[in-house]
């Protein structure tokens, strides 16, 4: 009778362990909350080295309903990187950045995500295309002086 | 760093700006010979490409600028050749600001004209192969100089902006010292060499 009564105990010392050991949350709902905390804003100069702006003193304006207000002022870090939390239930911001006379400024829409897919994409590299238009440009613009100046000459030939 | 954005300056100074620029380019072009278009030319796609070579300096972007350069070899040409690159610079680089454009010109255009008066003072009216390292030399002071003026002009118009002047001035300067050398001893050597070669090219 008492070896049926430790064995007993025995058994419900096991159940209990099992209890124990079974995953936490195997019987309770999952629960899962998303919340963007911050916003991230990057300022480089454009032209190839893509150099952070450093210490810029960067403005966050809110656009609520249309309107725009001043929402935080700051500086960019030594990756001309700068951190805002948004505002609830304001989902779009403009960011200006600036340094000693260098202006820069990017939309950022929350619900759209226009502005961070752009911001995603650095610019590396010199920029061959545009090198290559402007001196085709000049190439023209030399041309059109070479026909004025031309004309003025042959103006002054029939004076004489 | 001397290309100076949309935004930044009050536009009572950005407008002067372009006044500035407005008289000095018909005067220029009013004087500007067909001889003159080729070498006025390739002057400034020189300074319209040399703004993408960059140097990081600490936390700061500085570029070459090439402005003692072509006011030595151009006079004052150098002005329409300033505000061309610029022009293009802006919209093919997005360096600067369309409204500064003008006031971006004089920050760059009217040193020019003081590196070729400065260039014209050392060297007298004739330049050869005799006086080349006379040529080499004020060219090397000239094109220096002219950095130096721009950057000062720069600092000056940022004190409307509530910079403190003598900061700005600083800050602007040493990092831009690699590029008073380099622009001083590039004018200076190619001064130097086209004296030897092709000194016509001096006789405006």
């Amino acid at each position: 009778m008492k070896t049926i009564r430790s064995l007993g105990v025995l058994a419900l010392i096991l159940i209990l362990c099992t209890a124990l050991i079974c995953p936490s949350a195997s019987a309770h709902r999952v629960i899962v909350q998303g919340r963007v905390s911050e916003i991230q804003i990057k300022a480089y100069f454009g032209g190839g080295d893509a150099t952070p702006m450093a210490d810029a003193d960067v403005e966050i304006y809110a656009i609520r309903d249309g309107q725009e207000e001043l929402y935080l002022t700051g500086k960019a870090d030594e990756d001309g990187m700068y951190y805002f939390p948004p505002l609830i239930g304001v989902s779009e911001y403009r960011a200006v950045v600036e340094e000693s006379g260098h202006k820069g400024e990017e939309m950022v829409n929350l619900t759209g995500g226009a502005g961070l897919a752009e911001a995603e994409q650095e610019e590396e590299g010199l920029p061959l295309t545009e090198t290559i238009a402007g001196l085709g440009y000049l190439a023209g613009l030399a041309g059109i002086a070479m026909i004025l100046a031309a004309r003025k000459m042959r103006k002054q030939y029939e004076k004489e | 760093m001397v290309h100076i954005s949309d935004g930044v300056l009050d536009p009572l100074l950005w407008e002067a700006g372009w006044a500035v620029t407005a008289i000095i380019l018909v005067y220029a072009l009013s004087k500007m010979k067909i001889e003159d278009v080729p070498r006025l030319s390739v002057i400034t796609a020189a300074v319209f490409v040399v703004s993408l070579v960059h140097i990081q300096m600490g936390p700061t972007s500085v570029h070459f600028i090439l402005n003692g350069f072509a006011g030595v070899m151009l006079g004052i040409l150098a002005y329409p050749c300033i505000f061309v690159a610029l022009v293009l610079q802006c919209f093919l680089f997005g360096f600067g600001g369309v409204t500064t454009i003008g006031i971006n010109t004089v920050n760059m255009g009217i040193p020019a004209l003081v590196a070729y008066l400065i260039f014209k003072s050392g060297t007298g009216p004739d330049i050869s192969s005799e006086t080349r390292k006379k040529a080499s030399l004020s060219g090397a002071i000239a094109g220096g100089i002219a950095v130096v003026l721009a950057l000062l002009f720069l600092a000056a118009e940022l004190l409307t902006t509530g910079e403190v002047f003598l900061e700005t001035t600083v800050l602007v300067v040493i990092t831009h010292i690699p590029i008073i050398a380099v622009e001083a001893i590039f004018t200076g050597v190619i001064v130097g060499f086209i004296a030897t070669v092709a000194p016509e090219m001096f006789r405006q």
